[in-house]
């Protein structure tokens, strides 16, 4: 007869394990606690000591190999003598072996009938011999095992309000008590007579479950018996339509693929790596809008969008040329300052977020950067953005402002020290001059990788590229 | 306001690595009183146990056991300490004192039912005067000062319990990192307070999981005994003969009315913490080599052999008694059954309790409630 070592679960809840290393081969004579291979786990290298003697008869599991716990990893065959394996044996052998029955509770005495039920649950062995594992080992640990219910289970347990002051009541009263209850309308007895859908329909309905007859099984309130009262209340004709908002499965399972997962990984190598600093700043570009107005009046950016993002990008440019830090990559031993900007603009698309770049975004007139910037858009709503155009980014711009948000902390695209975010235009009372006038404001703000950039220098930049959008002239000088 | 003097950061010990005994002006005398039989039982609980606990780690490996705490390495500190004292003592364990469960006559399967999930306890506290081993961290020194509380107030009103003695003392076991815990705090002062008979047994194993001890205390563990107002001394645990000694000086003095005391017995934890731990990833092959040459049974034994107390027929007498304790643990633990879940209820208060009752009554109804589904089954 063979047995087979199943992976046990070595740790507490671990699911998985890789096999290291045989340290026997088929045809192997083995002893009860010899070392058979060594696996890794999520928590650390272990070696398994085999439960039986015998041959080994096959290693199921060849080495690199990743199985979970409860499947088979080695078969031996038994060796002859070993007598104390059998479980019929072991019963007898164990009951010698204790010693004094009546100092604990061991389980000596005949079984119960209620033990014997308990073990008609339990796993039972197929044709193989089986070595009662807790965990992993021998048939699946905790194998789900439904039987049908002949009955309902009477849940009546949660009226406790008349429990606990006597001592030494019988064992039965679970049922002694149980005929009065069904008459009180407690809160116990509404739990019990309705479930929680069936209450929530009768609040919907402005109805006291308390009051309502049940017409259910064991005096149980159905939907029918709410629906029934509701009408009868009403006294309309039509029973309330009831609409669910949630139609459908009830939970889906959606295979992560694409852009969404690079997305996570982006985000979350960024997120724990990077400690992201944000600072805000409103800006009044009511200037910023007429040259918008102005330029798109001209002919020579006909067919260019010229948004607000446009100048947020010419004043990125300006104010990371006065603030290099914030246009750098950090690289824990030094980072590198770059005499250039590659500018990154978020976008969204049906796809999902994409990052194309507009590299040596500094050598662009405002022309050619509208162009590039109306290009670079379409492509990226097309799904036509390459992952060539989303690498090399230093400086990267969202505008939240589009999807109609005004404050936002992104997350920092990889290897980048700085994001601009753009909130969106409204016309807002501002104060100039001591009068309160209507004035197109903005917010501008970003994330900052703050082991480069500290609050005072995103603010410094910030407040640079808003001055820049408060003052779009400053782009002369 | 009494003055007590710190304790000596080196740890008392008899009995060298190299197995050559030193006298010492206080604690020889302790040794010179016990006759060849205890001596040789000493190293037989200590071989019985290291063996004991090996099994355990290999039934855990093969998925026979939820999880086992290893006590290998505090085989001398565990025996050493469980034997200086009565059998009528109260001991409060942490869930790594299975030397000393076995010693007081704990089975195998009694112990393993909780490792294997199939008890809360296996075993009677009272029938052994050993309670319930502890998972939740010094929670245990609170429920010593409490039981030593106890004592006093039966012994004040003479209403101790038939058979026990009124010199009764609770032996609190405590690693290193349970100190850090509040509840050791709060233990320490009650007991100070209340001037309870009570020995702290801090097993120092230099590891608290993965924290180092020098990370727990910056001064030597015993140190802490003074700022409550106690005696603290420190012992080489690895030293079976010295625990044995620290320990009954201290148990004499505590049963002379002294108040508690503290022992801090330095050892090593040899093993992982428990079979869920990787001590490699927080520990040098170094360090614990170097403690493995301080073996506590090693040592004893060359001293035994020296001295003639054991020879090669005793000593393979007791390793085969290691084999077939180590085959019935196997034999044990592969032929528990499972805890039957009603039971749960009648072990929650002492006397009936209605709530506890109806809820046993709901769960009957409802298991009864499913339908068979094999032939000549129960109805």
């Amino acid at each position: 007869m063979s047995q087979t070592f199943n992976l046990p679960d070595v740790g507490e809840g671990l699911t998985e394990a890789e096999i290291v290393s045989w340290r026997v081969s088929q045809g192997d004579t083995v002893d009860v606690n010899d070392v058979v291979c060594e696996i890794e786990t999520a928590k650390s290298l272990v070696e398994l000591p085999v439960p039986f003697a015998g041959t080994v008869q096959e290693l199921v599991a060849s080495e690199g190999e990743t199985i979970e716990v409860g499947q088979p990893l080695i078969r031996i065959s038994e060796a002859s003598g070993e007598a104390e394996q059998r479980p019929a044996s072991e019963k007898e052998n164990a009951e010698k072996f204790s010693s004094d029955p009546a100092a604990a509770d061991t389980p000596k005495d005949s079984p119960t009938q209620e033990q014997k039920r308990g073990e008609d649950r339990s796993p039972k062995g197929s044709g193989e011999e089986q070595n009662q594992a807790l965990v992993g080992s021998g048939p699946k640990a905790d194998a789900p095992k439904a039987r049908p219910r002949t009955r309902p289970a009477a849940l009546d347990l949660v009226d406790v309000s008349d429990v606990g002051l006597s001592h030494g009541t019988s064992g039965d009263n679970g049922r002694s008590s149980h005929e009065s209850r069904l008459s009180n309308h407690s809160a116990a007895d509404v739990v019990r007579r309705a479930a929680p859908p069936v209450r929530a329909l009768a609040k919907r309905f402005g109805l006291d479950v308390a009051q309502l007859i049940g017409t259910g099984h064991e005096g149980r309130i159905t939907r029918q018996d709410v629906e029934a009262q509701a009408h009868q209340t009403s006294g309309s004709t039509q029973s309330p339509e009831v609409v669910s908002l949630y139609e459908g499965p009830r939970e889906e399972q959606v295979k992560v693929r694409g852009v969404r997962k690079a997305t996570a990984l982006n985000v979350s190598a960024s997120a724990s790596e990077v400690p992201h600093v944000s600072v805000f700043k409103e800006v009044d570009i009511t200037r910023t809008m007429e040259l918008r107005t102005a330029l798109r009046n001209d002919p020579s950016y006909k067919n260019l969008n010229v948004s607000p993002m446009l100048f947020a990008a010419q004043a990125i440019i300006r104010a990371a040329r006065k603030n290099p830090q914030v246009n750098a990559t950090w690289h824990d031993s030094h980072y590198t300052l770059c005499n250039y900007v590659n500018l990154g603009i978020a976008a969204a698309t049906p796809r999902g977020l994409v990052v194309p770049v507009i590299h040596d975004a500094q050598a662009y007139t405002t022309q050619g950067l509208a162009a590039a910037l109306t290009a670079l858009t379409a492509e990226a709503r097309e799904g036509k953005t390459t992952p060539a155009q989303m690498q090399g980014g230093t400086v990267s711009i969202t505008n939240i402002g589009s999807l109609g948000l005004d404050f936002g902390t992104p997350i920092l695209p990889p290897g980048q020290a700085s994001i601009v975010v753009l909130g969106a235009v409204r016309t807002k009372p501002w104060v100039v001059e001591g009068q309160i006038v209507p004035r197109q404001i903005m917010t501008i703000g970003g994330s900052f990788d703050h082991r480069l950039i500290d609050g005072d220098l995103a603010g410094a930049f910030i407040s640079e590229v808003a001055s820049i959008m408060e003052q779009p002239g400053l782009l002369m000088t | 306001m009494s003055d007590i003097r710190l304790a000596d950061p080196t740890p008392v010990q008899l009995l060298a690595e190299d197995g050559t005994l030193t006298e010492h002006p206080v604690f020889s005398q302790y040794i010179e009183a016990l006759d060849d039989e205890v001596l040789r039982e000493l190293y037989r609980h200590m071989v019985l146990e290291r063996r004991f606990d090996a099994e355990a780690t290999s039934l855990q490996r093969q998925g026979m056991l939820a999880l086992w705490v290893p006590a290998l390495g505090q085989e001398a500190a565990q025996i050493g300490a469980i034997a200086a004292l009565e059998q009528t003592d109260r001991v409060f364990p942490t869930y790594r004192e299975h030397a000393m469960a076995l010693y007081r006559g704990i089975t195998p399967e009694e112990l393993m039912g909780t490792f294997r999930a199939t008890r809360h306890t296996g075993w009677d506290p009272h029938a052994f005067n050993f309670n319930a081993y502890s998972v939740v961290l010094a929670s245990q020194v609170m429920h010593a000062a409490g039981w030593a509380m106890g004592i006093k107030q039966d012994v004040a009103t003479g209403t101790l319990g038939e058979g026990r003695p009124d010199d009764e003392l609770v032996l609190a076991c405590l690693g290193d990192g349970a100190t850090s815990q509040g509840d050791a705090h709060e233990s320490m002062v009650f007991a100070s307070s209340y001037e309870l008979p009570m020995l702290y047994f801090i097993q120092n194993n230099h590891w608290a999981i993965s924290v180092p001890q020098e990370t727990q205390s910056r001064v030597p563990l015993a140190h802490r005994a003074a700022g409550y107002g106690f005696e603290g001394m420190r012992v080489d645990g690895n030293d079976v003969l010295a625990t044995f000694a620290v320990t009954r000086y201290m148990a004499e003095q505590i049963r002379a009315g002294s108040g508690p005391k503290l022992v801090e017995a330095v050892t090593y934890r040899i093993g992982a913490h428990t079979t869920a731990d990787d001590p490699t990833k927080y520990r040098t092959s170094e360090e614990l080599d170097a403690w493995k040459s301080r073996d506590p049974i090693a040592r004893y034994r060359t001293w035994l052999e020296s001295r003639s107390i054991i020879d090669a027929a005793y000593t393979e007498q007791v390793d085969q008694e290691a084999a077939e304790l180590a085959k019935q643990l196997r034999i044990a633990v592969r032929s528990m059954e499972s805890v039957q879940l009603e039971r749960v209820f009648d072990t929650v208060y002492a006397e009936p309790h209605r709530q506890v009752e109806t809820e046993k009554a709901w769960l009957k109804d409802y298991e009864a409630g499913f339908a068979e589904e094999e032939e000549g089954a129960d109805t």
